[in-house]
């Protein structure tokens, strides 16, 4: 279940139709939001109010108004939640369906009157509450939240959380998963200045009461993978009941290794069970030490098995680190893999090792064994005897079903350069790094590597030109994908719109209109090399077309490639009815700057009334860095094309690049006004906070205040980058930028979610943020005289961490 | 000869337009050492086109630093530089670092301003 989720809907327990609002833990968040006077206050200043207050038309569910205020623009969320899931009891539903209203109002009205009094709300339904603990009968979905609430409440007091009894609620697996993951989650939010034995405690009573089992698997594998699995061997344990005792149980034995599956060492360890632990096993093992440190043996075995030993201990150390994203890492995954020999590294590089490497194990047993009988012989007649062909056709089977899961990562990391992963790693442990607390930090900049050269490979495929398809497309085998894409993008659904132009240019690969507006999309979505894979694309199927040649221009610009984007404006001249005949065709071969735009200055004199020539203008002027007279230029064509977004845009980018900041944001506003859904306003808009925070700060004499308003237009650029990230997760410059505002503004603890581009648990923390950070933006605090400046909403002093330096 | 048009160039100039800025001046006045980069159009050692960041100063300079010795000079693909100035990649490998390396670690792509997007 995705993270963000938690708050913004639900992906487990979803609602047909219901938009996020309906959330229960969402709706429990905005009321904390929403509960402190103060912090409202200090909502108000942020930018995206503004946007909120002017844009009425784009506001569809007006219940959604308190969800997600802090991320500018998130009203609009809704739109992105019409995925539901089907599932769902009709318990829950009729409490997603209770008055959501009524169940903010009663948390708000809980929050103002402090813990004593009695909450309103509750006396409405004329039940007398008990202290603190909300009534706990009436319908189910009264009960669960009322329930919930009383758990939340909690957290204010830090009190132990003691639950009441509840009547048997009648919960389905899904709603106790939802519940449980939720309320874990949650939790480590609510209590985060408690320790984790707190928070487990708390969780574990509210689960305890609400008759769910604790089990949270966090820590293990996911549960989902092997069910399918778990039926299957299920079926073929039943088929093999019939056959001799012996054989069943070593399939029962290996049936509970079956996470370990493929796995030589579970098997050898079955094997172990059933002819003591005296067997060959540890017989093995132990000659293969002593051989090996005999050094008599072939020197790639020796390493490998070495390496083998080493990572067997690594795994276990790093096995006793409790922190289930560390679990979950893909570099414990690793060394797990290479500890039970199911990776090797073979010339600098990791390779699986060979599906058969039990059997080459038992090779190599033979050969040291030459003398009695082999084991291998051995079990391999007992095999015969048990007809165990069966066991390994299935086996081979399950092993192939499970591969695509398990093989993908191994595949991905053995594409890298193993020997900069071990140089790094030996770079760390000479620092000492990989100690207790920083083994995961570790293990995170393992992952970020990973993605890093995922997303280099995707990049150097899109900066040669070549267009990246999605892979799952929906949209292939749509009716007509060209006037859904054109749909979607008039909705502003801009991502989606990507994919079903995708599925029109696969079908139809000469449509210029569809190469045109995918690139339009990803221009819109922030991103530039595909927005200029697919408008080569559109030109190379309609070379006249004007929008095309002026796009390439615009991105070409963005990319700084001079020649490039000339080349393309000057196309636009010479293929434009009017002012092709200034064109000189020998000009082509070799242009200069000056020239281009001499010649647009010309065309500019012919038509002053086209606002097509003065955007041109305006580009060409970003090209040559005359950045005011670039400004003037889209000034003068957004007289004649006031509505014109990107227009704004431009101007907006324009105007920061000339360092002022304060009228770019002003600029992208309307950008956003005309075009809520518009990625790459979104993270213009972000990079002009990060860039004026000093501007800003400077504004005040007391230095030591300096830091605290950095941090806050910090946040501020966090909030408009997540906000772009929100509608387009591929937008690759607004995560390079987020991570350096998240490092600006000391928010380490979110890195690790940055570089993994885990948005939801951004988001999850960004809610905190809001709830514990003090909001300060330029103008608010000192001018009003901030009582509480330098506390958080508990009255704490705010310790260092949350102060910016540049580093 | 005709020079030599780098991507780079626009970035070092929106740097010496930050620089005069009140944010510029505190970055100025935080870090206060002196960088060089050189810069190749193609490949690391051709064509390398030098640029000094002035960070006692507050300035950028295209040329080689004239005041005696850098802090740290840095040599790169102009490409290289391009994305490395929009936190696009990770300098490791790409970078040679000749001088102070406390001094060249000070020298993070936040002190870039963003490039925002027409």
């Amino acid at each position: 279940m995705a993270m963000r989720e938690l708050v913004t809907g639900g992906a487990a327990c979803a609602v047909p139709g219901s938009s996020s609002s309906s959330n229960p833990f969402g709706a429990l968040a905005n009321a904390l939001i929403g509960s402190s006077s103060k912090t409202q206050e200090r909502l108000k200043e942020i930018p995206s109010s503004t946007t909120t207050a002017t844009e009425p038309p784009f506001y569809q569910d007006a219940t959604a108004e308190g969800r997600l205020r802090g991320l500018p623009g998130a009203e609009f969320d809704h739109s992105f939640s019409h995925h539901p899931t089907p599932q769902g009891s009709e318990f829950l539903r009729g409490f997603r369906t209770a008055d959501q209203n009524g169940l903010a109002d009663a948390w708000d009205e809980i929050q103002r009157s402090g813990p004593p009094p009695p909450p309103p709300a509750l006396l409405d339904h004329r039940i007398p509450p008990p202290q603190l603990q909300p009534t706990l009968d009436g319908p189910p979905q009264r009960v669960l939240s009322n329930f919930l609430h009383s758990f939340v409440g909690t957290s204010h007091g830090g009190i132990p959380f003691r639950p009441s009894p509840l009547p048997v609620l009648g919960l389905s697996e899904g709603d106790k998963q939802c519940i449980r993951d939720r309320s874990s989650i949650m939790a480590r939010h609510f209590f985060a200045d408690k320790s984790e034995d707190f928070i487990n405690a708390q969780v574990n009573a509210l689960l305890s009461s609400l008759d769910i089992d604790g089990d949270m698997r966090a820590k293990g594998p996911l549960p989902g993978r092997f069910r399918e699995l778990e039926d299957y061997w299920n079926e073929s344990q039943g088929a093999l009941r019939p056959g001799p005792p012996q054989a069943d149980g070593w399939v029962a034995e290996f049936s509970q290794h079956r996470i370990d599956h493929g796995d030589p060492n579970a098997w050898a360890h079955s094997f172990e069970q059933q002819h003591g632990a005296n067997g060959w096993a540890s017989e093995f093992e132990q000659e293969q030490r002593l051989v090996s440190a005999a050094d008599q043996m072939g020197g790639a075995n020796i390493s490998n098995l070495a390496a083998r030993e080493q990572t067997r201990m690594l795994a276990h150390t790093l096995a006793q680190n409790n922190d289930p994203k560390f679990q979950n890492s893909k570099f414990l995954q690793f060394v797990s893999k290479m500890s039970r020999g199911e990776l090797i590294i073979d010339d600098n590089q990791v390779k699986p090792a060979a599906l058969s490497s039990p059997g080459d194990w038992a090779t190599e047993y033979q050969q040291q064994y030459t003398g009695g009988p082999s084991w291998a012989d051995e079990y391999a007649r007992d095999q015969l005897s048990h007809g165990p062909d069966q066991w390994a056709k299935e086996f081979a089977t399950e092993r192939e079903q499970s591969g695509p899961v398990d093989d993908q990562w191994v595949n991905e990391f053995s594409k890298l350069h193993v020997d900069d992963w071990a140089d790094e790693f030996g770079r760390q442990v000479g620092e000492g790094a990989f100690g207790d607390g920083s083994a995961d930090s570790w293990a995170d900049a393992y992952d970020e590597y990973l993605n890093e050269q995922v997303v280099a490979k995707q990049k150097s495929d899109a900066s040669r030109g070549v267009y990246v398809f999605s892979d799952m497309n929906p949209y292939v085998g749509h009716p007509n994908p060209l006037k859904e894409g054109q749909e979607l993008f008039r909705k502003g659904l801009l991502s989606e719109a990507v994919l079903a132009l995708e599925a029109e240019v696969l079908k139809n690969p000469d449509n210029a209109e569809g190469w045109r507006l995918l690139g339009i999309a990803h221009a819109e979505n922030d991103d530039d090399q595909q927005a200029i894979a697919a408008m080569m694309r559109a030109h190379e199927a309609d070379p006249t077309n004007l929008e095309v040649l002026l796009a390439l221009g615009v991105s070409h610009t963005n990319e700084l490639e001079q020649a490039a984007a000339l080349k393309y404006l000057y196309g636009w001249l010479r293929h434009h009815q009017k002012y092709g005949t200034l064109a000189t065709p020998e000009l082509s071969d070799s242009l200069y700057y000056a020239d281009v735009a001499r010649l647009f200055n010309e065309a500019a004199q012919m038509s002053p009334e086209d606002a097509d020539v003065h955007i041109v203008l305006g580009v060409l002027y970003n090209l040559s860095r005359e950045y005011d007279k670039a400004i003037a230029s889209f000034q003068t064509a957004l007289k004649l094309k006031p509505q014109d977004y990107s227009l704004w845009n431009k101007l907006g980018a324009t105007q920061a690049n000339s360092v002022q900041s304060a009228d770019a944001i002003l600029a992208y506003q309307q950008a956003l006004d005309l075009k809520p859904n518009y990625v790459r306003a979104w993270a213009n808009m972000g990079i002009s906070y990060a860039n004026q925070v000093f501007t800003s700060a400077s504004l005040f004499t007391a230095p030591s205040l300096v830091p605290s308003l950095a941090s806050g237009m910090y946040e501020d650029s966090i909030r408009y980058y997540v906000r772009a990230l929100a509608m387009n997760p591929k937008a690759d410059n607004a995560w390079q930028y987020l991570r350096i505002s998240l490092s600006c503004a000391s928010r380490n603890d979110m890195l690790g979610a940055c570089d993994s581009r885990n948005l939801d648990l951004i988001m999850l923390m960004g809610e905190c943020m809001v709830l514990l950070t003090p909001r300060i933006t330029a103008f608010g605090a000192l001018a009003e005289g901030y009582p509480d400046f330098g506390k958080n909403l508990h009255g704490q002093e705010v310790g260092k961490s949350n102060m910016v330096y540049w580093s | 000869m005709a020079t030599i048009q780098l991507k780079s160039d626009a970035i070092f100039e929106l740097l010496q337009r930050f620089l005069e800025t009140d944010e510029g001046i505190a970055v100025k006045n935080k870090i206060n050492l002196v960088y060089q980069f050189n810069l190749a159009p193609e490949k690391i050692g051709k064509d390398e086109v030098s640029y000094t960041i002035d960070l006692k100063k507050g300035e950028v300079i295209k040329g080689p630093y004239q005041g005696g010795k850098t802090d740290a000079t840095f040599t790169l693909r102009d490409e290289d530089f391009v994305k490395l100035a929009d936190g696009k990649l990770n300098p490791q490998g790409v970078l040679k670092v000749k001088g102070s390396l406390s001094a060249a670690q000070k020298f993070t792509p936040d002190i870039f301003p963003k490039r925002p997007k027409l």
